[in-house]
């Protein structure tokens, strides 16, 4: 092992989303930060191309994707299956890169689970059968986290309307930009909304509805972006004029002008070290050349997504009695009680009425949270919480093409004949029904299967249990109802049946013994580690985790700055 | 080999020319020629070539045991080969491997529904990678391609921009 070189202030695992925040404002404040990216630094014309074989059809096949397989099964003793997962996306800019753009803050009930619906007798009322899940509060709320959203929504600037959407919290300052333009989908879905009685909203977008720059008093030296050109080409593809919301080229360029930010990709982080006093000291990574090295530095901040932080934790175990299940693992908590959504959809097709689905950008959508959360009477019904629902934004014929309804033949003339009319004339919902935090879904170590450095695999076990059933029975009865109010002629209901947006297995909590890091991210047993990601997170919400995981990064930053003495 | 699909003259052939000849059979069921294009016409038998050769080279022998299967299984239901059948007898054969009841191959249904997916990918891809010939297979449901953006909605009309293709991979941005 080459010997370390000057000690860093900070070193980041991963340079995505959250290495991508937490790398401007550490630099920026004038600490030295060492940021080790496992992917290369993409160029715009690999992954700008509107090319739905690379992109879509082959995206198990990206390098980005292909370089860190986990495995996976359904329960212990349950076959397990190799995944190329493209989540976690091996690139500098990380997943930000391809996602969708949904920014929605979590509702202020989100954080509060146990509270609202457990010990207030909400779940016993709904007849919910919670035997397996431990559903806990965050240890912190909505009003904690809730000028950090507006940081994130200002400084990459995300679309919306402030006001609309009653089930939303409250918030101090409105969206820097006006919604997206509205397409055929969406007008026809805000109708229908509106005939049954719901709320329906512009869903907050990490796309630029206009050309942006933040003003002050926000970050404006991010470089001004132009405007999404609503080309559709949006959801798993990079952005090709740079509308969508990215570390890549806002916050990773200023962080690099600052010259405090030492960027290496390429770069995959294998161990996390101790020392006998039980602080970090750095890490151990293969460089570009497959080389080991170290990078010792006084803090450290793992942000390299749900499988590898767990992974890492784990691998870094020493022979210390503390360290013996793993770093930051006293509590027995790391890789415990991983969470996804589900993914529900009702799909409506029109024989008169051309909705042209395939321009963009995915999350130019409406949205209702009329059955999200706790927002609506569970009495009775046999579950807790909800989701959110949305249009989706999947357009190309290469994400179609398997849109068909269900009496429909598959292949041959009647498929031909059915997709030249229809495929114009399709649209569906998108529904993000929660999952609970359940004792056997989890994250640990493959005995057997390594990786191309010889390490062990990452394996996801993972189901859904009871209460996601009933919940995802349930949404796809309301989405159906919704789609029949649009007036279509065909409506059907299906989803992928596969987990997706993951969450958990490091997560935060005010007690040691039974979480892995505090409110600010930070371990409690190796105080200068921060785990920062969607794998904090101690329960689910129905919305994507973007902006909750941009918030909390930028929440650790500000605790980390204020540890003036150990940079002294 | 011969080559069955009009066209690329460059291309060298993964297959045998039976092979070609079933698969080009196969993907003609599961997008037929009508008043439009047929899928081996569109350059899906050519697309899954290139891919053979390339990205999905792993899969090459999975597809040549797969179209032996389907010979095999023709000539036993109707006493020839599956490029030899009508169109009713071919259907069932296909409908057979769809629904996995091919006895003596196991992996029936799998292969067929990567049969279908790869012709559909032929249909519906971009042109650079050797299907979707003319952009045929998004003249036909009305997608206009890699549009560099839309300046209208086109709520509840018909999108009237001509299809766009990129041509080589480094086009410009």
């Amino acid at each position: 092992m080459t010997a370390g070189g000057p000690i860093a202030d900070v070193c980041l695992v991963g340079v995505g989303a959250i290495g991508g925040i937490l790398a401007k404002e550490l630099a920026s404040a004038g600490l030295k930060v060492v940021g080790l990216e496992r992917g290369p630094a993409p160029r715009r014309e690999d992954y700008a191309p509107r090319d739905s074989i690379k992109f879509i059809a082959r995206a198990d096949r990206l390098d980005w994707v292909r370089h860190e397989p986990t495995t996976t099964r359904i329960r212990s003793g349950g076959k397990t299956e190799l995944r190329y997962r493209t989540s976690p996306l091996n690139v500098l800019g990380g997943a930000l890169l391809h996602w969708t753009g949904q920014a929605s803050r979590y509702m202020p009930g989100d954080f509060k689970v146990y509270t609202n619906e457990i010990a207030s007798g909400v779940a016993e009322r709904a007849g919910a059968d919670l035997r397996g899940y431990d559903v806990v509060d965050w240890p912190l709320g909505y009003d904690a986290l809730e000028p950090y959203y507006e940081k994130f929504e200002w400084e990459f600037g995300v679309s919306g309307r402030a006001g609309v959407n009653p089930f939303a919290g409250p918030r101090k300052r409105g969206y820097p930009l006006p919604p997206l333009r509205r397409s055929a989908k969406m007008e026809i879905f805000a109708e229908a909304c509106r005939k049954l009685g719901y709320h329906p909203y512009d869903t907050p977008a990490g796309i630029l509805s206009e050309p942006y720059r933040p003003p002050a008093p926000f970050d404006s030296r991010i470089a001004e972006r132009p405007a999404c050109v609503y080309c559709g080409h949006c959801n798993f593809y990079g952005c090709h004029v740079h509308a969508k919301a990215t570390t890549l080229y806002t916050t990773i360029p200023v962080a690099l002008e600052t010259g405090n930010f030492d960027l290496r990709t390429n770069c995959k982080v294998c161990r996390i070290n101790v020392d006998d006093a039980g602080r970090t000291t750095g890490v151990a990574y293969f460089d570009a050349d497959g080389r080991i090295q170290e990078q010792r530095a006084r803090v450290v901040i793992l942000g390299a997504f749900v499988f590898e932080n767990v992974r890492l934790l784990l691998l870094s175990k020493t022979d210390a009695p503390r360290f013996a299940k793993g770093l930051a693992n006293s509590s027995g908590l790391v890789g415990k009680y991983i969470l996804a959504h589900g993914d529900v959809r009702a799909y409506a097709a029109f024989d008169d009425y051309i909705v042209n689905g395939f321009i963009g950008p995915g999350s130019a959508a409406i949205r209702v949270d009329d059955f999200n959360g706790n927002n609506f009477d569970h009495a009775g019904l046999g579950f807790i919480r909800g989701g959110t629902i949305g249009t989706s934004g999947d357009g190309t014929p290469m994400t179609r093409m398997d849109v068909i309804a269900p009496e429909v033949r598959r292949w041959g003339r009647e498929y031909k004949d059915y997709v030249a009319r229809y495929y114009t004339r399709t649209f569906d919902l998108n529904m993000q029904p929660e999952t609970l935090p359940h004792k056997a879904n989890r994250v640990d170590l493959d005995p057997k299967r390594r990786d191309a450095w010889g390490l062990p695999l990452p394996r996801a076990t993972f189901d859904f249990h009871q209460n996601e059933h009933r919940l995802q029975a349930f949404m796809a009865q309301v989405g159906e109802k919704l789609m029949r109010a649009t007036g279509a002629n065909r409506v059907w209901t299906g989803g992928k049946e596969r987990p997706n947006r993951w969450a958990g297995g490091t997560r935060m909590g005010a007690d040691p013994r039974r979480s892995v890091v505090n409110e600010f991210c930070q371990s409690h047993d190796v105080p200068n580690l921060f785990i920062v990601g969607s794998s904090v997170f101690p329960t689910l919400a129905g919305y994507p985790p973007t902006a909750t995981i941009a918030a909390l990064s930028y929440r650790a930053a500000e605790y980390i700055l204020r540890q003036k003495e150990w940079f002294a | 080999m011969k080559s069955n699909d009009k066209g690329d003259a460059r291309r060298t052939s993964v297959f045998t020319a039976n092979e070609a000849r079933t698969l080009a059979a196969v993907a003609d069921r599961i997008v037929p020629p009508t008043d439009t294009l047929g899928a081996v016409e569109m350059g899906a038998v050519n697309y899954i070539e290139l891919a053979l050769a390339g990205d999905y080279a792993e899969l090459l022998r999975d597809y040549r045991k797969g179209l032996r299967a389907i010979d095999k299984h023709a000539r036993g239901k109707f006493g020839a080969k599956f490029a030899k059948l009508g169109d009713t007898e071919k259907d069932a054969v296909l409908l057979d491997f769809e629904a996995g009841q091919v006895p003596g191959f196991k992996p029936a249904a799998n292969f067929f529904e990567t049969v279908r997916c790869h012709v559909l990918e032929g249909v519906f891809g971009e042109p650079q990678y050797g299907g979707n010939r003319g952009m045929a297979g998004w003249r036909l449901v009305g997608f206009p391609g890699q549009q560099l953006g839309y300046p209208d909605a086109y709520i509840n009309k018909r999108v009237d921009l001509s299809p766009v293709a990129a041509g080589l991979p480094q086009e410009e941005e």
